[in-house]
């Protein structure tokens, strides 16, 4: 068992708490216990429901909450040694693209419909930090054969609607990588896309990482997904980081929520028996219990689960969970 | 052996004329059981959903049969005519879509039941309450509109609105793929109780996992017909035809590196 | 799951400040509809009587002083209350009606020929500026409110059509539309339970708009005397009939004009509100 190395992270996430302003009245709190860090040439699965939280934090390390009327209340985000929270637009614009890209969930909301691949492509490779026109034709060459695209000249002459789902996600993936950034924040990049597809894109993913040195932070809802080509995992639960852990460790959970998770897997189920779901719901947004929010579905539930603020994460070996009682979980399975 | 329910024999449909001509299904045939849920699997363009429309009468093939209980469901160009109409009822992919957004679901589910009992008001209000707690939808939610449910909660109306028709046959076509995972799970799981009270169950899905865990036999459907068929576990152990195999190589976890087919 | 919390908070937002506009706007239009009912029931004037001297200003006994037959402006602007806004709402929902009817219709009809027709005939009306063309046809049927709302019938349908066909095209294509066949219902209670109540959402939204348009529309074209006609009270007839005294008697056209105002300020929180109510954001 190795000790993790002791470099400074990529990206730092630290207490982070998101808000968004409600007409008079103190903001609604979405997120407010998120932890994690991202290491150089790292796969991250950032994994939650829907209502966890993880979109937000996706929005923040890209620098969209504002547009959605949300903010970063307090913790930090740390890019390198940028301070991310406090950075304005002007810095975000230097960042966004050449220190931190971005692979939205639909690659036809990412792209411009009018304009051919070509010309969108050599807008992201204009955005390296030295351009040289002269050979952006043949970086985009080069990032069409990255991306796994076959007959790039052709493709680089057609608009986003003329190609398929799949293609076009690589081609956010090349205008993501373009510029040359050291993260990726992927949002979900494979949902409505057929499973084959989706095993392409995950693996050029994978690729990019071991050919380009990318570390890349994969937001989903899919622990399968997560499972399989991930290097490390952090489980979000109603607002807050509840678990983080390499991903063969994550096989034997700390945390009651992962470990509920994990069985209620329809992969794992047993055809002919019932699946086993997680009763109940995560409590809503808004209306967060004092203490850890999944206390009420918890099975190892103890009193003193339910008082003060939601734990955070703390770690052994590399394992961090925000269970108070995690060596009751062996005695409960 | 279960007996036949619904048989479909060569199907075939053409969309457009000319030169966009588009086969969307060229000579499709299954068999569906009593109390039998049979999965199709397939991506996007395969013509799956081509295929539930036309198994569910709301859209007429160019060509072939479809039998249920060894008798046609065209009549004319009309399908499932007069009392067949009820026996097979659809869920849709997108819950957002499926629910009329002016009523609620107390509302939607009744105005079936109060069509297909021929009750009174109070009788069909009861029914549906009934019908929506079983599915997992209290009191409280039933008087809501579709717009204030999650997706989850607005399949399992729709699954509510389709039962009342007391149908034989209930045709999914992608019912998990806009929902939640707990949601996708709860709906599964309300599936294999249908089925042990004697439901038969078409689900179409690209999601192998659902097919695994709820079906019992598999049609593999690729470019408008079926490359393979058979048992699920078997398909799914020792699949046959290299595109079967490149969709199970393809489930995460399956195989590190696949050869993903060309764009 | 808070997906649907989210938007719930910010439709809260969208929705409190849609209901205040609502209550607001109702409560305005409701004060002016009781006002007319009620002052033209208790005044001791009648509002064509000539009871006193003429152009007499705003006084304790002529609230809003007296016109150039002396004839008491308090009483005349309150008994226009049901005819202009009657009249309005005549010449809103013949349309209303009728257009939703023709484009729900087109939506569903297999005749290539007629649809083609029809759609043809309501891009041509929609191209003409409704103001211009009332004009042009009140000179055919001579002027009064009933020219009016029969102007209005003839053309203003024309809108809603085309509003409703979109709207329906939409509206077909969806899945409980499709659920609606699966469970045999018969045509006319899919069409009217569930295809035409969301369909008219649209209509109706558009004619709570448009009811403003047609009250102008009517002052309007009752300014110019093609309107209602003396010695019928109605708010643009009476700025009409005020405007060569406006200097001496402002009275006369002020508030017929405020009264205008009114009842346009109370639908537009109306109709305002409800957007916001519906589209769940400020």
């Amino acid at each position: 068992m190795t000790t993790k190395p002791v470099t400074a992270p990529l990206v730092d996430v630290r207490d982070l708490k998101i808000g968004i302003a409600r007409g008079g009245g103190d903001p609604l709190v979405v997120v407010d216990r998120a932890n994690f860090q991202l290491h150089a040439g790292e796969m991250l699965g950032l994994i939650g429901e829907s209502g966890s939280g993880k979109t937000m934090v996706c929005r923040a390390l890209i620098g969209t909450l504002a547009r959605r009327g949300a903010k970063v209340l307090d913790g930090a985000i740390r890019l390198g040694a940028l301070d991310l929270v406090a950075a304005d637009e002007a810095i975000w614009r230097q960042v966004r693209g050449r220190r931190l890209g971005y692979v939205p969930q639909s690659a036809l909301a990412g792209l411009n419909p009018v304009m051919t691949i070509g010309d969108q492509l050599a807008e992201a490779i204009a955005q390296r930090p030295t351009p040289n026109r002269t050979n952006a034709a043949a970086v985009a060459r080069e990032l069409l054969e990255i991306v796994a695209i076959h007959r790039p000249e052709t493709v680089l002459q057609q608009y986003p609607g003329q190609l398929s789902g799949g293609m076009r996600q690589r081609i956010m993936i090349a205008c993501a990588i373009a510029p040359g950034p050291d993260v990726i924040v992927a949002d979900e990049p494979t949902t409505g896309l057929d499973v084959t597809v989706q095993a392409g894109i995950m693996q050029l993913l994978r690729d990019i990482r071991a050919r380009l040195g990318t570390a890349i932070i994969l937001v989903s809802h899919d622990l399968a997904l997560v499972d399989a080509y991930c290097d490390h995992v952090v489980v979000m639960h109603a607002g807050a980081c509840v678990e983080s852990a390499s991903v063969s460790r994550i096989a034997s959970p700390r945390h009651p929520y992962t470990a509920a998770l994990n069985r209620s897997r329809i992969e794992l189920a047993v055809p002919g028996s019932d699946l086993i779901t997680i009763a109940g719901a995560p409590p809503a947004v808004g209306a967060w219990p004092p203490g850890c929010r999944f206390a009420e579905r918890c099975e190892i539930v103890q009193s003193d689960c339910r008082r003060g603020d939601h734990p955070g994460l703390r770690g052994l070996n590399g394992h961090a969970t925000a269970c108070l009682h995690p060596d009751l979980m062996v005695a409960a399975e | 052996m279960t007996d036949t329910l619904l048989a479909a024999s060569d199907l075939r449909l053409t969309f457009g004329s000319g030169a966009h001509r588009v086969a969307a299904l060229r000579g499709v045939s299954l068999t569906l059981g009593t109390a039998e849920a049979i999965g199709i699997v397939g991506e996007s363009g395969s013509g799956k959903s081509t295929l539930a429309r036309i198994l569910v009468g709301l859209q007429l093939p160019d060509a072939g049969t479809v039998l249920f209980r060894d008798r046609s469901i065209y009549a004319g160009r009309q399908t499932y005519p007069g009392a067949l109409r009820r026996e097979v009822q659809m869920v849709f992919q997108d819950p957002y879509g499926s629910l009329n957004p002016r009523m609620t679901a107390l509302a939607a589910v009744a105005e079936a039941c109060r069509f297909h009992d021929s009750c009174s008001a109070a009788e069909a209000q009861a029914r549906s309450l009934e019908l929506l707690a079983r599915m997992g939808i209290g009191e409280a939610d039933s008087h809501k509109k579709p717009r204030q449910l999650s997706g989850g909660q607005r399949q399992r109306v729709s699954v509510a609105r389709a039962l009342s028709a007391r149908p034989s046959i209930l045709v999914a076509d992608e019912p998990t793929s806009a929902i939640d995972q707990s949601a996708q799970a709860q709906l599964l799981n309300l599936f294999r109780g249908l089925l042990g009270q004697g439901l038969s169950i078409i689900l179409i899905s690209h999601d192998l996992a659902v097919i695994r865990y709820l079906t019992r036999r598999v049609y593999v459907m690729r470019d408008g017909e079926f490359v393979e068929a058979g048992a699920t576990a078997s398909v799914f152990e020792a699949p046959q035809h290299p595109y079967t195999q490149a969709l199970i190589a393809s489930i995460p976890g399956h195989q590190p590196r696949i050869q993903e087919p060309t764009p | 799951m808070t997906a649907v919390a989210l938007e719930a908070t910010t439709a809260s937002d969208g929705n409190t400040a849609g209901r205040v506009g609502i209550r607001v706007g109702a409560a305005m239009l409701g004060a002016m509809l009781l006002a007319g009912l009620l002052v033209p029931l208790l005044s001791e004037y009648h509002p064509n009587e000539l009871i006193a001297v003429p152009l007499q200003p705003p006084s304790l006994q002529f609230l809003f002083g007296t016109d150039q037959l002396g004839r008491d402006v308090f009483t005349r602007v309150f008994s226009a209350v049901y005819r202009d806004l009657g009249v309005a709402f005549l010449g809103v929902s013949i349309p209303l009606v009728t257009g939703t009817a023709v484009g729900v219709l087109l939506s569903v009809s297999t005749s290539r020929v007629l649809v083609a027709f029809v759609t043809s005939l309501i891009d041509a009306i929609n191209a003409l500026p409704l103001l211009v063309l009332a004009i042009a046809l009140i000179a055919l049927f001579g002027p009064g409110l009933q020219s009016i709302i029969i102007v209005l019938a003839m053309t203003n349908w024309a809108r809603y059509a085309r509003i409703a066909r979109t709207r329906a095209m939409l509206v077909k294509q969806q899945a409980y539309i499709e659920a609606a066949r699966l469970q045999g219902y018969p045509a006319w209670r899919i069409l009217l339970r569930h295809f035409l109540p969301n369909v008219s959402s649209e209509t109706i939204a558009y004619g709570l708009s448009d009811f403003i348009l047609v009250i102008m529309l009517i002052s309007g074209l009752s300014y110019l005397t093609l309107g209602a006609a003396p010695p019928t009270a109605e708010w643009g007839a009476m700025m009409s009939e005020g405007r060569p005294f406006v200097q001496d008697a402002w009275w006369m056209t002020i508030f017929p004009g405020l009264a205008l105002c009114w009842a346009g300020i109370s639908l537009s929180f109306i109709t305002e509100g409800l957007s916001r109510r519906e589209r769940g954001g400020p």
